[in-house]
This record gives structure tokens, sequence and C-alpha cells, in this order.
């Protein structure tokens, strides 16, 4: 896996040297296990609150709960229900898997069309695309609110944000796509043509499945974006019973109520799925960070 | 073969997830939306939006039209997004009666009489000052939800008991008191006026002390418009809030202020674990403190108020108090319905027994108040002889929020008051 | 797998065969077909994407109104005002200067300086670990979580009372006095700051780390005979050789401060006051809180002006590496 790679091979040496060796570096050691730690201290402390009764989670840190033993998972049972966070992981999902599969259709056609497929202008008109990738959400936000509102109401259902994730997505995805596709052998796609195979066949039937991590990557990466959005979801989503779960979670933080047993929760039930697709998938996702670094 | 394994663990996983969470969700699906349905829009949490959904409850008993109960975090936004698109609530609970004239100027509400809600009506229910907050332009957009004091002090009678204070009747008596606290080593007030939008506590402190200090009549003026922030008065004022907010008196000092939120301000004087002895704020402190706080406190024994005091002898203690109002975005029969339903005597007396609110409804009668302290903010309400609206809370548009952070500075920075004024007046010039 | 480096900044792109164009032109006359292709991702970019690039672009010379048209002709009248007149976004009258974009300046600063110290750190360092694996778990493992989350996980962190946050709970535990971390104007963006470096130092580290082990091995081996102790190995050798990739995540980061919104509205919501506000932030309050769409989308053009030299500089970099091949 990509991130784990093993430990640099030690060189054989004697005991005494090894020892030496292992003595000069204790302060690597407690310094990287401190790192790691605190890393890790703040996740921890969010995950065993959202275990904790409300009433010792404002009276007591949650430090204290491995000696007062009083878990429950009733946090979990109110916030999906009472606040309607079940629901709205729902509404998460049903955003973020459109708003990938889109822009990585789309982007795969245009990809192959700026790769392989010559037509007039085609790299200048690939350079506007990526140079695309500087506008920020924030110019989009007004306009299309607007547009959607006065053209069909698109954001009073999903319509809204797929469209503008997937504007927002396509750069990336045509940059990346583009490139790695004119990696493909070319003799594979000069010979599928010469047998009078079409475009979209050799789309379909070659390129497509030759580039499954290329896909995976954008796919993973764009998936994380949608999913962990609140900004483009707290302006195109409108009805307030199709928003994701990063727009409902900042509502029980009103200045009337800080239930900490109900963000921690809701936080919880929204990193679920991220973690899942970083342990399962470690290889692609950190390939689909390293790729979307490019993306403004 | 070996890339396609976490592909394949992946999906178990997540279809796991998927099928489980979605289980669930359905199970707790909220009642979708349809014709005989209304949405509500407002920022009630914790106790306020238990007390509201019984109110709702009783209305879908009644009428068969379900409620869909939507919480905001910051009302303004929230409308203002939801009007560019098209798609606004049918009701929303307005926290300042100041939004009323920000959206009816935009054509966003309803008059009430389009609504079939006539002013005799309205008349009946409730007394001019309530229906004169809830116009705009002479004409009745809004429909008083719910009231609070605001000119109370919390404290714990076992404590006074214990160090022998009496109930402070003026600021000396307060200041006294706060000393005594300290000299004890106990932390004598806590404020929280940070995160999460709780600066708007602070401008509940500058109101009290404005109201008593330069009269009712200099308030009224300053708060729509017609006296400059930059009056020494108010200056003054900002000054005498100082004399309680400081590093000296607060539970860890202006900073302390300034991260704690006004709910966590509470747990701070009311929780299992206290760490000061007094807080201030509106009647509501009461129901979130009992219900939400720490269910073990005694109404007159660990936790009770008292009426701000006087500051300057001849302008008493004029009560300052604030309401919501609920007002219509959307005309439907439904909407009608809701809204007189919620202005009608058996929806006020269902509210007020919560013991989370007061009643603007004029007919609710004092007994349906459930314990002492909701009964006691009860009778201050209709026993002042003079009652202010919540000042910050009738400015324009957001400048609610704004004056709030202009307060924050003041207790920061209390050398400066005079130019955080100015700079403040020069923001809301020609806003009214 | 496992001794795979990762290839930065995009998925493995060895050199690029001939250009396709001689090659197409050859094969295939129809132009029309590419098109085709590229048509529906063209047609959604500019209704989506450049279209609304260019309402903003326009409205930030007008003032909106409420329905976000354009009301009234300002000219650079709204630019004028956020950078002259607007405290809350620029105030150079005090000391320290203060204003969102004297935040975002301290964002770019310590965000980037840390982000990359650490993450470089742990890349040079872990390596030489056996629990190496566990080091680089830990730390990356908030890259996956959403930013709303990271503030919630924060908000509990630094909670003023120390029977609730963590940070407080030691500085009592140590006799220390607690500190008020969101609600102290000064304290504030560094308690922001530091929340965002611990979800973004994981990126640094995988970058680096990946370039580290594909640097060759003989060169480093070649020098550790001659005698180098570490530090000169890292200094010399390493370090010159990691100056691309150490680009290519500073503008990552760069662009992340300029966009940085969802932590700040989760955590302070700008405050106390307005001293933690940035300037993705102010133009979502100035659009949405204070109902001037105009001055919002001044800032927005400003965000875009900010960050367009650096993607500029970026993608001509692309362009000399792959595009053109």
């Amino acid at each position: 896996m990509a991130t784990v790679d093993q430990a640099v091979p030690l060189r054989a040496g004697t005991r005494s040297e090894r020892m030496v060796r292992w003595l000069t570096r204790t302060p690597i050691h407690i310094g990287l296990v401190a790192i790691a730690v605190i890393w890790l201290v703040p996740t921890v402390g969010l995950a065993i609150t959202s275990f904790r009764k409300p009433v010792d989670i404002s009276n007591t840190g949650w430090w204290h709960a491995f000696t007062q033993w009083d878990w429950t998972l009733h946090n979990y049972g109110s916030v999906i229900h009472a606040t309607g966070m079940g629901h709205a992981w729902v509404n998460s999902l049903i955003i973020t898997v459109p708003a990938t599969l889109l822009p990585l259709t789309l982007g795969a056609l245009a990809a192959f069309g700026f790769a392989w497929v010559p037509f007039p202008f085609r790299d200048t008109l690939f350079l506007i695309i990526v140079a695309l990738m500087i506008v920020p959400i924030q110019t989009s936000l007004v306009p299309l609110l607007k547009l959607f509102a006065e053209h069909g109401h698109l954001n009073n259902g999903y319509w809204g944000i797929w469209l503008a994730h997937t504007a927002f997505g396509l750069p990336l995805a045509v940059f990346l796509l583009r490139n790695f596709f004119i990696t493909l052998p070319k003799d594979l796609i000069e010979a599928a043509r010469m047998d009078g195979a079409s475009n979209l066949s050799i789309f379909r039937r070659i390129v497509v499945p030759l580039s499954v991590p290329a896909l995976a990557s954008f796919g993973i990466f764009q998936f994380l974006w949608v999913w962990n959005d609140l900004l483009m979801a707290l302006i195109f989503v409108s009805d307030p019973n199709k928003q994701p779960m990063t727009v409902r979670i900042p509502y029980l933080l009103s200045t009337y109520g800080q239930e900490y047993n109900l963000l921690a929760a809701a936080a919880f039930l929204l990193m679920i799925v991220p973690l899942i697709v970083f342990f399962a998938l470690q290889r692609y996702f950190v390939q689909g960070l390293l790729a979307g670094s490019v993306k403004s | 073969m070996k890339r396609r394994r976490p592909f394949i663990a992946l999906f178990v996983l997540l279809a796991l997830v998927v099928a489980a969470v979605t289980a669930t969700a359905i199970s707790a699906k909220p009642a979708k939306r349809n014709a005989n349905s209304i949405e509500v829009l407002s920022l009630w949490g914790g106790s306020e939006k238990d007390a509201f959904l019984k109110v709702t409850a009783a209305f879908t008993k009644a009428t068969g039209i379900n409620v869909q109960y939507t919480a905001a975090r910051d009302f303004i936004p929230d409308i203002r997004t939801r009007l560019a698109a098209g798609n606004p609530p049918d009701i929303g609970i307005l926290p300042r009666p100041g939004y009323i004239g920000t959206l009816a100027k935009q054509g966003a509400l309803k008059q009430l009489s389009s609504l079939g809600l006539s002013n005799a009506y309205m008349k009946a229910n409730y007394t001019p000052g309530w229906l004169a907050l809830g116009s705009s332009g002479g004409k009745l957009y809004g429909v008083p939800a719910k009231a609070n004091s605001k000119s109370v002090i919390w404290y714990k009678p076992q404590s006074f008991k214990k160090y022998h204070f009496k109930i402070p009747k003026t600021w000396n008596q307060l200041l006294a008191i706060t000393k005594a606290y300290k000299a004890k080593g106990l932390v004598p007030w806590s404020v929280g006026a940070g995160p999460s939008q709780s600066q708007w506590t602070l401008t509940d402190w500058f109101e009290n002390i404005y109201a008593r200090t330069a009269g009712p009549a200099k308030y009224q003026r300053l708060f729509t418009g017609k006296l400059p922030f930059t009056d020494p008065s108010v200056a003054n004022a900002a000054r005498i809030m100082t004399q309680i907010i400081n590093n000296k008196y607060v539970l860890n000092g202006v900073q302390g202020v300034l991260g704690q939120s006004f709910v966590g301000g509470i747990g701070d004087v009311f929780g299992t674990s206290p760490k000061a002895q007094l807080y201030f704020e509106g009647g509501f402190v009461g129901g979130i403190a009992l219900q939400q706080v720490n269910t073990a406190l005694k109404p007159g024994k660990t936790i009770a108020d008292f009426p701000w005091p006087t500051i300057k002898p001849g302008l008493d203690h004029p009560v300052v108090g604030a309401a919501d109002f609920a007002a219509a975005f959307k005309s439907s029969p439904e909407v009608t319905q809701f809204l007189k339903y919620i202005s009608t005597k058996a929806a006020g007396t269902i509210w007020v027994s919560t013991g989370a609110v007061n009643s603007p409804n004029k007919r609710v009668s004092g007994s349906a108040y459930p314990n002492v302290l909701a009964r006691a903010e009860a009778h201050q309400l209709a026993t002042a002889k003079t009652f202010l609206f919540d000042g910050s809370d009738l400015l324009p548009g957001a400048f609610g929020d704004t004056w709030g952070f202009a307060l924050q500075d003041v207790i920061q920075h209390p050398g400066n008051i005079k130019s955080i004024l100015s700079d403040f007046q020069n923001k809301i010039k020609g806003q009214f | 797998m496992s001794s795979q480096p990762l290839p930065a900044p995009a998925p493995a792109a060895p050199a690029p065969p001939a250009k396709g164009r001689r090659f197409g032109l050859r094969a295939r006359p129809s132009s029309l077909s590419g098109f085709l292709f590229v048509l529906p991702a063209l047609v959604v970019l500019v209704i989506f994407l450049i279209y609304p690039a260019y309402y903003t672009t326009r409205l930030a010379f007008y003032e909106g109104d409420f329905h976000f048209g354009f009301f009234h002709y300002l000219g650079i009248d709204n630019f004028k005002e956020l950078l002259t007149n607007d405290k809350d976004f620029l105030d150079l009258s005090k000391f320290p200067p203060g204003g969102a974009l004297i935040n975002n300046l301290r964002w770019l600063i310590f965000y980037i300086s840390l982000s990359l110290l650490i993450g470089l750190g742990l890349a040079v360092l872990a390596v030489r670990v056996r629990y190496e694996r566990f080091v680089k778990t830990a730390i990356f493992l908030p890259m996956a979580i959403s930013a709303v989350a990271v503030g919630i996980i924060w908000l509990l962190v630094y909670s003023p009372n120390p029977d609730i946050g963590i940070l407080n709970g030691l500085l009592r535990g140590g006799g220390l006095h607690t500190q008020s971390w969101l609600g102290n104007p000064s304290l504030v963006n560094y308690a922001l700051i530091f929340a965002y470096i611990w979800a973004s130092v994981g990126f640094v580290m995988v970058v680096l780390s990946a370039a580290i082990k594909g640097l060759p091995a003989d060169v480093l081996e070649a020098a550790r005979v001659d005698g180098a102790n570490e530090w000169q190995i890292f200094r010399r050798i390493m370090f010159p050789l990691l100056s691309l990739p150490i680009s290519v995540v500073t503008i990552w980061l760069f662009i992340n401060v300029i966009k940085v919104f969802d932590i700040i509205y989760v955590m302070t919501g700008g405050g106390p006051g307005t001293s933690s506000r940035v300037i993705a932030f102010t133009m979502y309050e100035e659009t949405f809180q204070n109902g001037r769409p105009g001055y919002g989308a001044a800032v927005a053009v400003i965000m875009l002006v900010l960050i367009a030299p650096v993607m500029i500089l970026n993608v001509r970099r692309f362009r000399s590496e792959k595009v053109v091949a």
C-alpha cells in the first residue's frame, strides 16, 4: 500500500552497533509516537464522546469514560431519528453518487476526444478547460442560485447540486483522464480502427477497461469532495428535506443548545463513509487525493 | 486480480453500511411534505423547540395538517438563500421584529389580513404594543408567538442564604454582592457571549443598563435610528457594563466570555459542577437550565431569579423583553389555519405549560404556568410599568448581530469605547 | 505494491507517445466526431461555470438587489470600499493589522509553513521506524474527514470548559490558566489554523514520503559511504531533489488557504466579532447575511485574482511537462 511502505531495511551489524543505533534513535521514536498520538487523540475523543450520556459529557471530560464505565448507543438513536440525521445521511448519498458519476462520464468522454480524436483547436480548448480549475466556487454561488431558481427550480430537487458539482469536477476529470489516456498503447487503438471500430466502441471496449486505475482515482477524489462539501450544498439545496449531513450538522450548533452528544454522534456518522473508503481503498484514495491536489 | 480485491471489500462494506443506515433512516424519515403539510422555519432548539413541538402536535391532532419543523442555524442567511431559490418555508419564526421590516420591504412576507387574520381578530388577542412590533409600514405581518422578559438575573438561593445576601435592589447592591463573592474566593459571574452567535447576550446587558441610565424615551429613539450611537449616554451605559463584565468578575475573564456560548454559560452557573454564581439572561434561562443543563435543579431553592436592579433612582426598573414573531412567506389555507391556531388561548396554554416560554397572548391565564419561575416571569411582564422591547432586535437586517460584535469589542477594549461606537454609527447610518 | 512510489502530482503518466494530432489526422478524417465527445462537457462548463464566473465578475461592479440582479452600477466602488473603508476586510489602522485579508495572510504564513515543516519531518523520519504504517495512518486519517467533522472534533478539543475540552483539561491539570482558544481574538485564528494543519499534514507527508522513496538509493548510499551524516544527507541531497514535490504541495496548501470556509463556518462563524473572518467567509457573510450580493461578488473576484497567478503557474508547468509532450 502506498502509505504503508516497509521501513528501510536495517543493515546488519553487531549487537552493540544495533544497540547504539537504537539509542540514538530514541528521540525519533518518542517524537514520532508522540505526534501520532496527538494526531489520534481528537478523533478518539470525539468517538468516545459519541458513546457517553449527555449528563456525563457536560460534567466530565471524555477521558473519564474509561473509569466511569457508562457507555450508551442512545446518542446515535436520537441523532438519527430525532434530528433527522439518518435522512440527511441518505441525502448525502443521493447527492454524492450522481455528482461523482456525471463528471466521471462526461470527463472521460471529453478526455477521450482530447486524447485520441483530433479536431480543430483541440489543444487550445483543452488548455482552456484546464485553466478553468482556477475558478473558485464562490463565483458560482449567486448566479447559479438565480439561474436554478428562474429556470425549472433545479435547486428544489437535486439537479442543481448535481450539475454544479459536475461543472466544478469536470476540468480536473478532463485533465487527469486525458493525460492517462494518451499513455495507452497506440497500436491497440490503431488496430481497432483498422478493423473498422467506431470511436465510441474504441472508447467503450479499449480505453475504459484499460483506464480503471485513473477512473477510480478521479472517482474516489470526486466522491470524497462531494460527500465532504458544505458550501455548495448550503446554497444549492434549498429544500430542508433534501439537505446532506454537512449542512444539517452545523444546525445542531445553534445558540440555544450545543448538545455535544448529538454533535459527536452526527460527526461520526458523517465520517464513516470516507473512513471506509480510506481503509478499503488506500492506494486509490491516496492517488485520488494526489490527483486532486491540482484542483482549486 | 489483486487490484480487484479492495474494490470488492469496499462495495461489500459500503453496501452493508448503506443498508443499515437506510433502514434506520427510512423508519425515521420525516413526513413528506404534501398539500396537507406546512413547513415552519425557526432558530429554536432544545427546550424551546420541544415546547413548540408540543403546540404543533396539538395543531396536527386538531386539524390533520402536519407541521414540519426546520431548524435554521442563522435565520437571515438561510431565509435569503431560500428566497433567492424561490423556495421559502411556509412560515418563519422571526427571532427579531427588525426582520419584519427588512423582509416586508423585499415583498417576501404575506400580510396577515390577506390571510384572513383580521386586525380585529388580532386586537382581541394581543395588546397594541405587541401588534405594533409585528407591523411594518402600518401593515400587520407577524403574529407574536412567544415572549420573554429579559430583565431578570439568575442566582442560587441557597448560596445567598449561606452568605446572608439580600436580593439587590440597586446596581450598587449588585456590585457589592459581586465583590463579596469575589472576596470569598468565588467567581461571581458567568457570561456566555461567544461562539455560535451568542453575542446577543451582551446586547441584552447593554439594553437593561441603558434603559436604567438613559431612560425609556432615549432608549426608544436610540434603537429606532433617531439618536446616534455616539450620544454620550451610550458610552456611559457601555462603561457601566464593564463594571461587571471585566477580567475581575467573570469566569475566565473577558476572553472566557468570548469563548463561552449562551447555553454553556448557564452550565457554568447551574450545571452539576458549577464554577460561577450569577447569570444574566431572559426568562427562558429557567427552562433551559431545568430541562437541558441540570434536571436536578429545584426552582426556588437551587435556582431563582430577581428583577434587574435600579441604576438611576428616578428611572426605576423598566422591563426589557423580547418576542418571536410567526410570519407567513406563502399563503394557503393551511398557513392561515396554523397562524390562527397559535394565536388561540388553547395553543398559548399548551405552550406556557412547558415552562419554557411566556405567551404574549393576553387571554392566557397566569395559572397555566407550571412553576414559580415561569409564573414570576409572567407576572413581571404583565405588571411592568414600562415595557421596552429588546433594542438590538429592532435594528434592521443583520445589525442586531453587528451591534453584538461591537459590544464584544467594548468589553475587550473599554478604553476604545468612543471609537468603537462611532465606527458602529457609521455602519448603521441611513439603514433604518 | 508496497514499493511503488506515488506519482506526483498526477497519476502515472510516463512519457506520452508521439503527438496525438499527427497520428489521429491520418487515422480519422472526421473532425466533427472528436468535437462531439467534448461537447457535453463543454456545454456543462459554459452554463454552470463560465457563465456564472462572468456574471459574478460583472455583479462586482454593481449594487445587487434582493434577487441578485444588477441594481445600480457602481464602477469600482465595491473594491474601493473593501480595500480602504471596510475594517472587517482590511484594517491597517491598528497593530497588528486585522481584517479578513490579513487573517488570510496569517493563514498563508502559518498554515503553509507549519504544514510543510511537520509533513516533511514526518516523511523523513517515519521511514526509519518499523511502525511506519501506524504513524502514517494516524497522521493521514484526518484527510478523509470532512471539514465539518474536523470543526466539531476541534470544538470539543478547544472547549473553554476544562471538564469538556482536553486542552484546557491538560492546562488545568498542569496548574496553568485555562485559555479561551476560540474566544480570544488574538488566539482564535491560530487555533483554527492548527485544526486545519491537523487535517492537512497527512497529505504533505504522503506526497513527500513518496517522493523520498523515489530518490535514487545509490546516491544516498554513496553519500553515507563517504561519511556524510544524516543531516548533511538531508540538507545537501534530499532537500534539493525534493523541490518539485514541495512546490506541488505548497500550491495545494495555498489554494486551500484561499478557499478555507467550512471550518470557520462550523467553529466560530467568523467570531468573536469579525476577528476570524477570512476572504471566503466574508463573501458568504456579505452576500447572504448582510444581503449585499454586489459587494460579495467583489470579494469573490478578489479570491479569483489571488488564486489565478498560482494556478496559471501550475498549469504552465503541466503544459511544459504533459500537455505538449
